[in-house]
């Protein structure tokens, strides 16, 4: 059974769904407005700078604060009135959105790492850093670590390793590579301005 | 300087700066091209379901800002291209809808409800002739009330607003935003609320760089880009994604049969389907130019109201939803109509109203040299010399290139928009990793930082949660882009008037935006789920 | 015209050129790799220009290949402290305001010290004038300040902490209150007076085309000295304050770079930004009455004034 049948057929659990959401949201909006407001700022709501009130550094996220924080109390409540609308959340949609991260956290690792490693493997003299503006160097981080990344995702989603997905996953890379890299002279592609 | 030497220098920075090169001794400019281009992906990009204008537009304007660079004469150029997209967009999704069933933007929807039974007909070439016809026309008329009222609307406010009238507005519009969008004012409350802390993170007016929990990358709050591209565009991409993974590569979508057998739309059906597209075109025209409302629900309404009408009219006919000409052009010319409205708010204000404007006022933003709001409609604007205010030949200029996306559209756009049904085949799960990763490299591009990169991960996240428990993203968005300019223009407000705490309420116009904006977020809060999804 | 295309024709431009020799060590000094031009302006806005064109002109000339990057925000201290983690071997510098190593670093705690920098040179001064929009019927601060007497509320638009200690210490050395309105940079200076949000406020130069126009004023000079354009308009010293908004844009490099890479790095930034048919120079020349470079030692010592200066403001304002 799917989560959305679940949540329909279950008004119960669709309503504890959103209160919990909604008192969840609500206590957050506690945290920002009495402990990371307060800690995290260097002026007041309003302060008195040159002999004038003027507004401080705390006023503008205090009021977000309390517009999560009723955003997350009224969603209580119509939880608690049985009138919540169904929340489609469950615990798959949770482990694809950690494993999806997990891929773009490798695939952007890989990209920063691939140049300086393989310099440092290579006999070059010089650093990344010096050679980051010259062919091929500059084009080895982002196209491996956007292989990566494309190929992955379309093989998710195929469930299986097709010479199509290897293709368009070493295509696509390239070819942005060339659109940004080609006709500008002061576009960096990743990593590269990070060095 | 008066009016007719602006719109004059308007149309001729359109037609004439930076000529590209010549077609038969006569220049063309960068600019005609560039909306033309934008016109022509914005129909591709329209016809291929998983894509929609305001992600094209999100694509493509790091790769425009980097192509033209930040210069004032960038404007024209990137903001054609953005309208050419946006403009094509609303057409080219009656394509699939008609041909495949299959809507290929989420305003289409209800186009598959009388154009697929009538490509089942043999009427295709019918349907996407009266999907153009309506499509056009309701873009055109909509783009005739922008020219005359946005105006108006900004002198008015230039007239009789200070700074906290100022403010007051714009606690109305993300009030109004809050409450309208999506199902539940509650969800639309957190969504705004969210994007105003993100809003307010790193910057402030104090030298200590508020809730950066002591990063340095947060220093300076987070770049709009990452905020707007993250939750809109990769939120959007990862649940795409996502949905296939469980569901597998979807089958190649049934292809229709495009038999010639009635491909007829002269005369008959102009007049048959007219009364549809004149009111259809005026609730489109009214919901664009409200913030927050976008051409689905304008498309809905459209055909609501054409179905009631057609019905009452002609009870002994077959209804609406069984193949009705009629059925497609009142939704066309409804969603269509949105698209020239929704700028209202957009240049008399600087209050972007749904993703497309967002877009718009980011290209504004980035560029530079172009403030959106009343100041543009000025015609003293003496202080820049030659008593010209540059910033209102840009309002001139973009209302040309809306006139000449709307002389493409009726000229070329029928023909190309019937050949773009291909677009319909592209495999979903090829497209989405190549769009995730060209819209992370245009951020890396545009910030030259990985930090930039992970925090864009960060709000596609978040935006893949909102969209996951219903909380809409648009209130979000548009918060972050409006929370800026709210603390701003309250602290102006405040040390404007000495430092007076009730700044709001002692103006009788600012006492009323803030009443109708508590007004607005009750009405919709004692109605919970009232307004439920169409169908 | 396309970047690509301008990139074409000023190389070749450059192709057709000598590069002069200095006659000096630094000639022989390039850098190891890409130079990084931490720049820490809006994109777009009038000094991130500058910095683009020169960084250009300098690549046509010298062959170096320099890589801009925007870091904003702050009053230009989150690039001072970008910087300062990039090495010191001339592969990195900024441009910044005088005023983010002065005012703006000794108002945020020192966050980083004048040490960890070193100062290539500046380019172009501010133009810094106290402006009003002439239909006020304005001729001169005094007449702000007698309005102000009169009981009308007057408001003072600035675009950063130590012009608005300025506004207020305008005020009461004159027995008056400003409602001072700080705003985020210049243009939204302009814009305000323009809609009538504000009545008067500093502008560093952007008003140079409405005062020829008759359209705004020159109430007084901000700076040290009467401003080029409007030599009448007395300076703040005339309202009794001696303090002042003199400011530069300035290229400054990580502290502890080699004598010969900060020589070699001045000299290409000072030949392009003197030299008023190069866009950079032909932007300052008209914006910024022509290009103003102090480098070296005499940007050292400013610096170090201008640090000093600005304990004595914020004392001065905190009264």
């Amino acid at each position: 059974m799917s989560a959305r049948q679940e949540t329909q057929t279950n008004g119960k659990a669709r309503n504890n769904s959103a209160l919990a959401l909604g008192l969840a949201l609500f206590v957050l909006a506690l945290l920002i407005l009495w402990v990371w407001v307060p800690l995290d700022t260097d002026s007041g709501l309003i302060e008195k700078v040159r002999r004038r009130w003027v507004i401080g550094d705390a006023l503008a996220p205090s009021v977000a604060a309390v517009v999560l924080g009723l955003g997350g109390a009224f969603l209580a409540l119509v939880a608690l009135m049985g009138r919540a609308e169904p929340l489609d959340l469950s615990v798959s949609n949770v482990v694809f959105a950690l494993a999806y991260l997990v891929l773009l956290v490798a695939a952007f690792h890989v990209m920063r790492w691939v140049g300086p490693g393989l310099v440092a493997l290579s006999d070059q003299a010089q650093s990344y850093r010096s050679l980051r503006d010259t062919v091929p160097w500059k084009y080895l981080g982002f196209v491996s670590g956007g292989f990566l990344l494309v190929l992955a995702s379309i093989v998710a989603v195929e469930r299986r390793l097709s010479a199509r997905a290897v293709l368009v996953a070493l295509l696509a890379p390239l070819a942005i590579a060339l659109i940004y890299d080609l006709p500008f002279d002061d576009l960096l592609l990743p990593p590269n301005g990070d060095l | 300087m008066g009016f007719w030497d602006h719109l004059w220098l308007g149309v001729a920075a359109v037609f004439t700066a930076s000529p590209a090169f010549e077609l038969l001794g006569l220049p063309v400019s960068t600019t005609v091209i560039m909306i033309a281009s934008g016109f022509g992906v914005g129909i591709v990009v329209g016809a291929t379901p998983g894509l929609a204008g305001p992600m094209a537009m999100a694509i493509a304007l790091p790769i425009l800002i980097s192509v033209f660079g930040v210069s004032a004469d960038a404007l024209l150029p990137v903001l054609g291209f953005l309208i050419g997209i946006m403009k094509g967009a609303t057409i080219g999704g009656a394509v699939p809808a008609i041909l495949f069933n299959t809507p290929g933007t989420p305003d289409a929807l209800l186009t598959t409800f009388d154009g697929y039974p009538m490509a089942k007909k043999g009427q295709a070439r019918k349907a996407l002739k009266a999907a153009h016809f309506a499509s056009a026309s309701g873009d055109t008329f909509s783009d005739l009330v922008l020219f005359t009222s946005a105006p108006f609307l900004a002198i008015m406010v230039e007239r009789f607003l200070d700074l906290p009238e100022k403010t007051g507005l714009i606690i109305l519009s993300l009030s109004f935003i809050a409450a309208v969008v999506g199902n539940s004012a509650a969800k639309g409350l957190i969504s705004a609320g969210l994007g105003l802390l993100a809003a307010y993170i790193g910057k402030g007016e104090d030298f200590y760089p508020r809730l950066s929990l002591g990063q340095d990358a947060l220093a300076d709050g987070f770049p709009v880009v990452t905020a707007v591209l993250g939750v809109l565009i990769l939120g959007e991409v990862f649940k795409g994604i996502e949905d296939l993974v469980r569901s597998g590569p979807q089958s190649p979508t049934r292809s229709q049969a495009v038999s010639k057998a009635d491909s007829r739309f002269g005369w008959k059906e102009v007049v048959l389907c007219w009364p549809y597209i004149r009111t259809s075109a005026l609730i489109g025209t009214a919901i664009g130019a409200l913030p927050g409302i976008g051409s689905t629900l304008a498309a809905t309404l459209g055909y609501a109201s054409g179905r009631r009408s057609h019905a009452r009219k002609y009870p002994d006919q077959p209804k609406f939803g069984t193949g009705r000409i009629e059925g497609v052009a009142a939704t066309e010319a409804a969603n269509s109509a949105v698209s020239g409205a929704n700028l209202i708010p957009v240049l008399s204000l600087g209050i972007p109203g749904n993703a497309a404007a967002v877009f718009l006022i980011l290209a504004m933003d980035s560029i530079g040299g172009f403030n959106p709001g009343p100041s543009v409609f000025k015609l003293q604007g003496g202080v820049v010399g030659e008593g010209i205010n540059p910033e209102l030949v840009v309002v001139f200029g973009i209302f040309t290139a809306m006139m000449v996306a709307n002389a493409l559209n009726w000229s070329l756009g029928g023909l190309f928009m019937r050949s773009v049904g291909v677009m319909a085949h592209i495999p979903k799960h090829l497209l989405l990793p190549v769009i995730l990763l060209l819209t992370l490299t245009a951020i890396y591009v545009q910030l030259t930082s990985m930090a930039g990169v992970y925090m864009a991960i960060g709000f596609g996240l978040l935006g893949y949660f909102m969209r996951r428990v219903g909380v809409s993203v648009l209130p979000f968005v548009i918060a972050f882009i409006l929370g800026r300019n709210l603390e701003e223009t309250a602290r102006q407000a405040f040390a404007a008037t000495g430092g007076d705490v009730w700044f709001l309420f002692h103006s009788p116009i600012a006492f009323a935006f803030v009443l109708a904006s508590v007004v607005v977020v009750t009405l919709a809060l004692w109605r919970p789920g009232a307004r439920k999804k169409p169908n | 015209m396309s970047k690509l295309s301008k990139i074409i024709t000023t190389s070749l431009f450059a192709a057709g050129m000598t590069v002069a020799g200095l006659g000096s060590a630094h000639a022989d000094w390039t850098p190891s790799g890409p130079i990084k031009l931490i720049i820490a302006f809006a994109a777009g806005g009038g000094a991130d220009t500058i910095a683009r064109a020169t960084a250009e002109e300098i690549e046509s000339r010298k062959g170096w290949a320099i890589l801009p990057e925007q870091v904003t925000g702050k009053g230009g201290l989150n690039a001072a402290v970008a910087l300062t983690k990039e090495p010191a071997d001339g592969t990195a510098i900024a441009m910044i305001v005088t005023e983010t190593l002065g005012y703006n670093r000794v108002a945020a705690g020192a966050p980083v010290a004048l040490g960890d920098f070193t100062p290539l040179t500046t380019v172009a001064g501010f133009q810094m004038g106290i402006v009003a929009k002439t239909e006020k019927g304005w001729a001169s601060f005094a007449d702000v300040i007698q309005a102000a007497k009169d009981g009308q509320a007057i408001r003072f638009g600035t675009m950063s902490p130590k012009l608005s200690d300025l506004a207020y210490l305008l005020g009461k050395a004159n027995g008056v209150e400003f409602n001072t309105v700080q705003v985020r940079g210049g243009k939204a200076v302009m814009n305000g007076v323009q809609a009538g949000d504000l009545d008067l406020g500093f502008m560093a130069g952007i008003q140079a085309k409405g005062v020829a126009a008759g359209d705004l004023v020159n109430l007084a000079s901000a700076l040290s000295a009467p401003l080029a354009q409007s030599p009448e308009a007395a300076t703040m010293s005339a309202y009794g304050v001696d303090f002042n908004a003199d400011g530069y844009f300035a290229f400054v490099a990580p502290g502890g770079l080699s004598e010969e890479a900060r020589q070699a790095l001045s000299q290409a930034i000072i030949e392009v930004v003197s030299d008023p048919n190069t866009k950079a120079g032909g932007i300052i020349a008209k914006a910024f009455a022509g290009a103003k470079t102090i480098s070296g030692g005499d940007l050292e010592a400013l610096l170090e004034n201008a640090s000093q200066g600005a304990q004595g403001l914020l004392d001065a304002s905190s009264e």
